[in-house]
């Protein structure tokens, strides 16, 4: 073409140009509002997930304190529980073989009365000898009162006879001594046999009790420690998740730059219809060019990440990293 | 007594981490969406306020000399929690009376750190 060398806005006739600016107009403000309307769900969904995470962090906080209670100080309490249960059953165990000793010692008393009754046994057969002598005196001065005869002989014949009375009623009274006596060491001797079995079975059952004591608190102790270190575990992996949100609502900061630039990037969409009036206004490409030069840095001014300048410079730029606080 | 910390954002999502990280960390948490926000609430005990820089109506530093020239509060230290990491925006936040510039994206116990070191009584 005979005109190449000629300024582009030359190039197209008029009315190409003008359909073309016309075109650009009407297509970037759709494009600038499709920016922002991105812009908006984005931060609406991260605001919703931050208000979750949030919560899960809230509600791990509570059950890490839960399971703190049962781990640390609850844990301490329930194994004092356990400990105090523990001497509270020995001492039930206690009590029976004090029961069990104070039954020994009235079964000690019980055996000596034996001794005893055995004496009492010895001095009723001495009372039934002491009768039956009595009565051969009696029976020896009857015979000789009647040798006697007479008034005298009489009178000495009834002193006997009573006194055959006498020796006849203490024999019967020493049998009947002997005889309950002999009762009462048959008692003596079936409670210390009944006793015996008692103390056989009270063995047996102390022993039983004690042994399923200890059965039962190291049951109660081995779930107690179980639960103990389900509690911590719970507790330490509780802790890994909640910091795994909490970093997570971290890395959801993002949002906040991004929206800026995408803003930014919308306002300055929006901006370009007008910018490009005032620059085809501007008359020569030169004026242009530098109206241009002057909108960019302007444009460079107006960033307010460290990467949206960066890429202006032509650099690429990743995602920014946490810093140090800076004092002032 | 717990101490109150005002939190001035337009971004929802870091008034969030930043309130949850203070408010684990025992304090009252009292949330303003920009600075003309953050102005009406300035009442009351503030033992420290966290203001972003870029925000509509009226923007951090706006902000910062509206609290430095208040008679209440301009004692009240005031740390600046922004995407801002230029040093003519910091001079002009140190200029306007902040102690502190945190740049995001921020770890909560960097922040935490700066407002433990500067929170007053």
């Amino acid at each position: 073409m005979s005109n190449a060398a000629a300024p582009l806005e030359n190039d197209s006739p008029p009315n190409e140009n003008s359909a073309t600016a016309e075109f650009c107009f009407e297509t970037l403000p759709i494009f600038a509002r499709q920016i922002e309307n991105v812009r908006d769900q984005t931060e609406q969904a991260i605001l919703a997930l931050s208000t979750r995470f949030r919560g899960i962090v809230t509600s791990l906080d509570g059950a890490v304190a839960a399971s703190q209670n049962v781990s640390g100080d609850g844990g301490r309490e329930l194994t004092s529980a356990m400990d105090e249960g523990r001497q509270q059953l020995l001492k039930v165990v206690d009590a029976l073989t004090a029961i069990r000793e104070s039954r020994a010692a009235l079964i000690g008393e019980i055996r000596s009365l034996g001794v005893y009754t055995h004496e009492l046994q010895d001095m009723a057969k001495r009372v039934e000898m002491i009768a039956f002598n009595t009565n051969m005196l009696a029976l020896n001065a009857a015979i000789e009162a009647a040798h006697a005869g007479g008034d005298v002989g009489r009178g000495f014949s009834v002193v006997a006879q009573e006194v055959r009375h006498l020796a006849t009623a203490s024999r019967e009274t020493g049998k009947v001594i002997g005889q309950k006596i002999a009762v009462i060491n048959d008692s003596l001797t079936h409670i210390l046999g009944a006793n015996e079995k008692v103390t056989e079975r009270e063995n047996i059952a102390v022993k039983d009790s004690e042994l399923r004591i200890n059965t039962v608190l190291e049951q109660f102790g081995g779930m107690t420690e179980r639960l103990l270190g389900s509690a911590e575990q719970f507790r330490r992996e509780s802790e890994v998740i909640k910091e795994e949100v909490m970093e997570s609502m971290v890395q959801l900061q993002f949002q906040d730059r991004t929206g800026q630039i995408l803003a930014h990037v919308a306002k300055s969409i929006e901006e370009l219809p007008v910018v490009a009036d005032s620059l085809v206004a501007t008359g020569s490409a030169a004026d242009a060019r530098r109206a241009a030069q002057d909108y960019l840095a302007e444009m460079a001014n107006s960033y307010t990440t460290d990467e949206q300048r960066r890429i202006h410079e032509g650099d690429t730029a990743g995602a920014a990293k946490p810093q140090a606080a800076e004092f002032f | 007594m717990s101490k109150r910390i005002l939190i001035v954002d337009d971004s929802a999502s870091v008034r969030q981490v930043a309130g949850m990280a203070l408010t684990r960390a025992g304090y009252e948490v009292v949330e303003a969406t920009d600075g003309e926000d953050g102005v009406s609430k300035l009442t009351g005990k503030l033992n420290l306020i966290i203001s972003d820089v870029n925000m509509p109506r009226m923007d951090g530093i706006g902000f910062l000399k509206a609290v430095k020239a208040h008679p209440g509060y301009k004692f009240t230290p005031v740390i600046m929690l922004t995407t801002e990491a230029g040093e003519d925006m910091k001079n002009k936040g140190r200029a306007a009376g902040a102690k502190a510039w945190i740049t995001k994206p921020f770890q909560p116990q960097t922040l935490l750190d700066a407002v433990s070191k500067l929170v007053i009584a």
